[in-house]
């Protein structure tokens, strides 16, 4: 079974740390989205990467249509990848609804998880009027389904391919530039409609373990509102506005990234080795 | 910018790594219908639909970031009066003077664009109606389960039928032994020969007859046909049978006989019953010392009475058969007979069975016959018109020759 989840979701680890690293990509993406940043934690920590099954170098063969058109199925993919490794105390980053799968998968079981790291999280893309602005209507996210729609060449081919989930087919190594963002259009819409059109807001003030919020500027998918929302409603979070500009400041803002990551972790393990102290005196 | 490029028959864009504008071309401007001055120093978002942002930032922006190229990438414009340009796009990721620049290629696909609608909307009526097609076969498979498993109850059903029909074939043999059993045996002796026939349609019979020696010189023979045949129409005869039985033996009188048998139907069916039944009868009461025949013909086919010399006497009913009006008296005829006659009585069922050869001339055909022999030959008469006169009804007769 161990072996099995490492295999399905292309589970990597690095680093020379005792204390687990676990880096969740967000839509339509895999690990390599952390390749600017993992590397600076390798020192420190231990670094897992891994693919959510369907992306990446993920086995696709254990693509299951209706497990991952819900959020619950790339929680499982977290929850599989802590259990397989024993791990526990896990630093959680996650990016967009990489961090909710994160959020979500500590509500399931705490025990693994000992911080979150949200960067550029929303608990809810559509706006939710009038208290809520999470920067989209309806209509602006089925445009974004069209546009995926229109946007894959082939895709006569790759869905019948996934449709028929055909063992018999050849498996074929594709490149990771091309298993970047997923060109699956059946893969890629589930997974587009588990997490555009979620609403996890509920979710957020059950959370137990304290969480970093990780704010870009003029992010056009997380704009402010969502991330301001998500830190009034969990129980112990720190909100950090980055310069970083867009939805991919680990992609396009590396250093700024990890030096806010850093910094927070240094904070809460000072703050928590104080805690400890003040247990023993 | 160069002039070739400002007005190449193409939009052309170069931005930012965090997509602000730098530079734009007049063919693009023309298009989205800014001034340079209005997009210069702008992010790229201005430019763009709302569904395209979220797309441009999803996939866009990473693939250029970390491929360094986009090719062929289907975007929607948004120009400044807030039509939508769908549009191309081809990007690469450029060093220029130290600074990482995105230039991009735009070729709007108006055209293109409607036809790859129709082409999506094909598709998804393709998809649909295979939804469809699945559906109603996954119905057909659930109807073909039930047609099944009604089949399987159809085929126990049967096989119980099956069953219930050689149940009942085996009671109707048993029945039919027992009603044949309950036929009085032939008579022969210095003054008298009595022969019968019994034969039923289908399994029972309606007809019965019984013949008895009342003492050495008086003998009782009554034939009776209830109407209808089967297993109603023998049950009747079966209990008349055991009424005239005990009636005759004891040497009743003729009238007494027919008046005892119609008391018990009317005893049996009160009129107006939906099961009536009637019958028709004939008695002889035959004293061979006398020479006399005392009878009584209630509804019966007349009985056949000829003498040696083949002069016959056809006795027809005098009265209505037996069940029918209430009260009524059963009158007693009586006649001497000749020596060496013979008496023909026969039902309905035999009589139409050798049509169209009326029964009084048979029996005149064959005078010279003995009795056996001529019972042989009515019994030809009746296998050879078999075919011709299929009449599903119950036979019986019974011949007497007056010795």
């Amino acid at each position: 079974m161990n072996q099995h989840v490492l295999t399905r979701n292309n589970v990597k680890i690095t680093g020379s740390g005792k204390q687990a690293m676990l880096f969740a990509p967000g839509f339509g993406c895999d690990q390599t989205v952390w390749s600017l940043i993992s590397k600076s934690f390798e020192k420190d920590y231990q670094v897992i990467l891994f693919d959510y099954v369907g992306l990446g170098l993920s086995d696709v063969k254990a693509y299951d249509s209706d497990k991952y058109s819900k959020l619950s199925g790339y929680v499982q993919d977290v929850l599989d990848v802590c259990s397989a490794l024993n791990l526990t105390d896990v630093i959680f980053v996650g990016h967009s609804v990489g961090a909710t799968i994160g959020m979500l998968a500590s509500l399931r079981k705490p025990a693994h998880f000992s911080q979150l790291i949200m960067i550029g999280p929303s608990a809810c893309y559509l706006n939710d009027p009038p208290g809520y602005i999470g920067g989209f209507e309806k209509e602006d996210l089925l445009g974004l389904m069209d546009l995926m729609a229109k946007n894959y060449i082939g895709w006569a081919n790759v869905f019948s391919a996934t449709a028929l989930n055909n063992p018999d087919l050849p498996d074929i190594e594709k490149d990771i530039e091309d298993r970047f963002c997923s060109t699956d259009p059946v893969i890629a819409r589930n997974f587009a409609e588990a997490c555009f059109f979620a609403d996890n807001r509920q979710d957020l003030s059950k959370v137990t373990i304290p969480a970093l919020i990780l704010q870009c500027a003029n992010d056009v998918i997380a704009p402010e509102s969502a991330g301001q929302y998500m830190n009034k409603s969990l129980p112990t979070s720190t909100i950090k506005y980055m310069n970083a500009t867009g939805h991919f400041p680990h992609m396009s803002h590396p250093e700024e990234t990890a030096q806010l990551i850093r910094e927070y972790l240094l904070e809460t393990s000072i703050s928590l080795e104080k805690e400890d102290v003040g247990g023993l005196t | 910018m160069d002039e070739q490029l400002n007005q190449a028959p193409c939009g052309f864009l170069t931005l930012t790594k965090d997509g602000i504008i730098l530079s734009v071309n007049e063919t693009l401007l023309r298009v989205l219908d800014y001034t340079s001055d209005e997009l210069i120093d702008q992010h790229i978002n201005s430019i763009l639909t709302k569904s395209t942002r979220i797309f441009f930032h999803l996939y866009f922006m990473q693939l250029v970031t970390v491929q360094h190229r986009v090719e062929e990438m289907y975007l929607s414009l948004n120009a400044k009066n807030e039509e939508e340009t769908p549009v191309l796009i081809n990007a690469v990721l450029n060093e220029q003077q130290g600074q990482q620049v995105i230039a991009c290629i735009i070729v709007p696909i108006r055209k293109r664009n409607e036809f790859e609608n129709q082409l999506l909307i094909a598709k998804k009526v393709a998809e649909d109606a295979f939804k469809e097609k699945e559906k109603a076969h996954l119905q057909l498979e659930v109807a073909l389960q039930d047609l099944e498993a009604n089949q399987k109850e159809l085929l126990e059903i049967n096989k119980q039928n099956q069953k219930y029909n050689l149940d009942t074939y085996r009671e109707l043999q048993l029945a039919k032994k027992i009603q044949e059993r309950s036929l009085t045996k032939p008579i022969c002796n210095d003054s008298i020969h009595i022969e019968s026939y019994y034969k039923a349609s289908s399994g029972l019979s309606g007809d019965i007859y019984g013949f008895y020696q009342v003492n050495d010189h008086q003998y009782g023979i009554i034939l009776l046909d209830v109407m209808g045949h089967g297993i109603s129409s023998a049950l009747i005869t079966m209990s008349l049978q055991s009424l005239f039985h005990r009636l005759i033996s004891t040497g009743v009188s003729a009238s007494m006989v027919m008046k005892e048998l119609d008391n018990h139907l009317h005893t049996l069916f009160p009129s107006n019953e939906s099961v009536w039944h009637y019958c028709t009868a004939i008695y002889l009461f035959i004293d061979t010392a006398k020479h006399t025949i005392e009878y009584v013909n209630a509804g019966h086919p007349p009985l056949i009475y000829q003498e040696l010399d083949g002069e016959q006497l056809e006795l027809y009913a005098s009265s209505p058969p037996l069940g029918t009006f209430e009260n009524i008296h059963y009158k007693t005829k009586t006649f001497s007979y000749k020596k060496g006659s013979r008496i023909f009585l026969y039902t309905d069922g035999v009589s139409e069975s050798l049509e169209p050869e009326p029964v009084n001339s048979l029996l005149s055909k064959h005078s010279t016959l003995s009795l056996t022999h001529f019972k042989e030959k009515i019994l030809q008469s009746l296998k050879d018109r078999k075919e011709a006169n299929y009449k599903k009804d119950d036979q019986c007769f019974i011949l007497v020759d007056l010795k």
